[in-house]
């Protein structure tokens, strides 16, 4: 049965679009724009990610899925491996618990909860980072990427909005 | 029948529950995990590191190209309308420079007919590797880039990373076809430096910002404003006299150094590999030789 066999590979490419656009995405964004200063402090596209993904398609973003990005963050970017995979673990973690309060809420309430995650995440990595290296760390990059994050979060959602809408319709 | 598949339903969805409870759980203790591992066995965690950064490589090197060639076109706007007065000076520049160069051939040959009147045997010189940088440090608490040219190329832990303002940093882990290099303005660099007017030693040491520190100096030292700072070739790494910055404060006893090379301007760069010059043997090739 051939045509079934491709229509199962038709629904598994389709439905592992989330976890490889953010793959590439995070590729990306590990990419040299040679900004003044914006290196250090250029959007977390992970975090957009597993948030939008775990609210409208927490089925095709599971847990690993989360971990598995974070993980990929930390061999490309350089940062401790394991940092960010927490990181994002814990937003997921959050996002599955708080999931009656998501349902049905508009894009404003959304991105607004996402500045307050976006935040909290930011205070996490630094912790986790002063721990990690056992020193006190200037939180001030930190917050920066926290605020271009939370900039970045309609663009990247809209581009995902219309891939969810053209690829994942039926599935 | 109906009965049976109901209760295996109420039984089973509460295993699920149970077992994608246990999942996270266990998620977070390989995050963890990883991060001590990280820790502790740098080398099994860099190898694993390296193998995958070797894969998407070529992906980023091709990211990297188009992202260059906007950058630059963007800085050939902006540079259009300072042209006038960069060309003035410029060109006074360059008499000023014509100077030098008559300066320099002079000592040159004086140099080299010293050396040949006291029968010194002559540095042989450093191999140089170019390459690029194809992915830049985005991390919050960390400064490192990705680079095009690895092992094939002779590239190998611990080597100097520099530009034509001065060094850049060093070569921390190696993969085949790329590499990572530590900026000297992460955290974790140290590089044994001296002084360059007063020849005091000291480790310039970094700490995620834009400047670095000058440590391990005597509180009585001599370090004025405006003084560069020079590899020292201590520990036998880097080559000795490689520029590093000047220093930019002084503050309470706290060092300030402002580095030479502009980090967020990197996109060449050159591995300087000095650890084969130390074992006697003569390599007196082509700088700038193996381009990848």
């Amino acid at each position: 049965m051939p045509l079934e066999l491709l229509q199962r590979l038709d629904r598994l490419a389709r439905n592992l679009t989330p976890l490889t656009l953010t793959f590439l995405l995070v590729i990306i964004s590990a990419t040299p724009l040679r900004i003044p200063d914006f290196g250090p402090v250029a959007p977390n596209v992970g975090l957009i990610a597993a948030y939008y993904w775990g609210i409208y398609r927490p089925d095709l973003f599971p847990a690993v899925a989360a971990f598995a990005v974070g993980l990929w963050q930390d061999v490309l970017i350089g940062t401790p491996l394991g940092m960010n995979a927490m990181v994002l673990l814990a937003i997921h973690w959050f996002i599955l618990s708080q999931r009656r309060f998501f349902q049905g809420k508009s894009f404003a309430v959304v991105w607004w909860a996402f500045a307050l995650i976006a935040t909290a995440m930011a205070a996490l990595l630094w912790l986790i980072a002063m721990a990690y290296h056992a020193r006190l760390l200037d939180a001030t990059p930190a917050a920066f990427q926290g605020v271009l994050t939370v900039a970045l979060y309609p663009f990247l959602t809209w581009v995902f909005a219309r891939i969810q809408h053209a690829v994942l319709r039926q599935a | 029948m109906k009965y049976r598949a109901g209760s295996v339903m109420r039984l089973a969805v509460p295993f699920r529950a149970l077992t994608q409870r246990f999942a996270f759980l266990f998620l977070i203790l390989a995050a963890f995990g990883l991060m001590m591992i990280g820790k502790a066995e740098t080398l099994l965690v860099e190898r694993v590191r390296t193998g995958v950064i070797d894969v998407v490589a070529p992906i980023m090197d091709v990211l990297s190209r188009p992202a260059a060639k906007v950058t630059a076109f963007v800085d050939d706007m902006r540079h259009l309308t300072e042209l006038r007065s960069e060309n003035q000076q410029l060109r006074l520049q360059n008499t000023r420079l014509l100077q030098w160069q008559e300066a320099a051939r002079k000592l040159s040959t004086e140099n080299a007919t010293l050396r040949e009147l006291l029968n010194i045997v002559p540095d042989s010189r450093v191999q140089y590797a170019s390459a690029r940088v194809i992915s830049d440090s985005v991390a919050v608490f960390a400064r490192s880039v990705l680079i095009n040219a690895g092992g094939r190329h002779g590239v190998a832990k611990g080597q100097a990373v520099v530009t034509g303002e001065g060094l850049a940093g060093r070569i921390i882990s190696v993969g085949d076809g790329s590499a990572r290099a530590l900026l000297i303005t992460d955290l974790n660099s140290r590089i044994p430096a001296v002084i360059e007017e007063s020849r005091e030693r000291a480790i310039v040491a970094g700490d995620n910002s834009g400047q670095l520190r000058l440590t391990f100096i005597g509180r009585d030292n001599r370090v004025e404003l405006g003084n560069r700072v020079l590899t020292s070739g201590h520990g036998g790494a880097f080559p000795p006299g490689l520029p590093i910055g000047v220093v930019s404060q002084i503050e309470n006893g706290v060092i300030r150094v402002q580095p030479f090379v502009r980090f967020d301007r990197l996109e060449f760069v050159r591995i300087a590999d000095f650890s084969r010059v130390i074992g006697a043997e003569e390599t007196p090739t082509d700088p700038d030789s193996g381009i990848p």
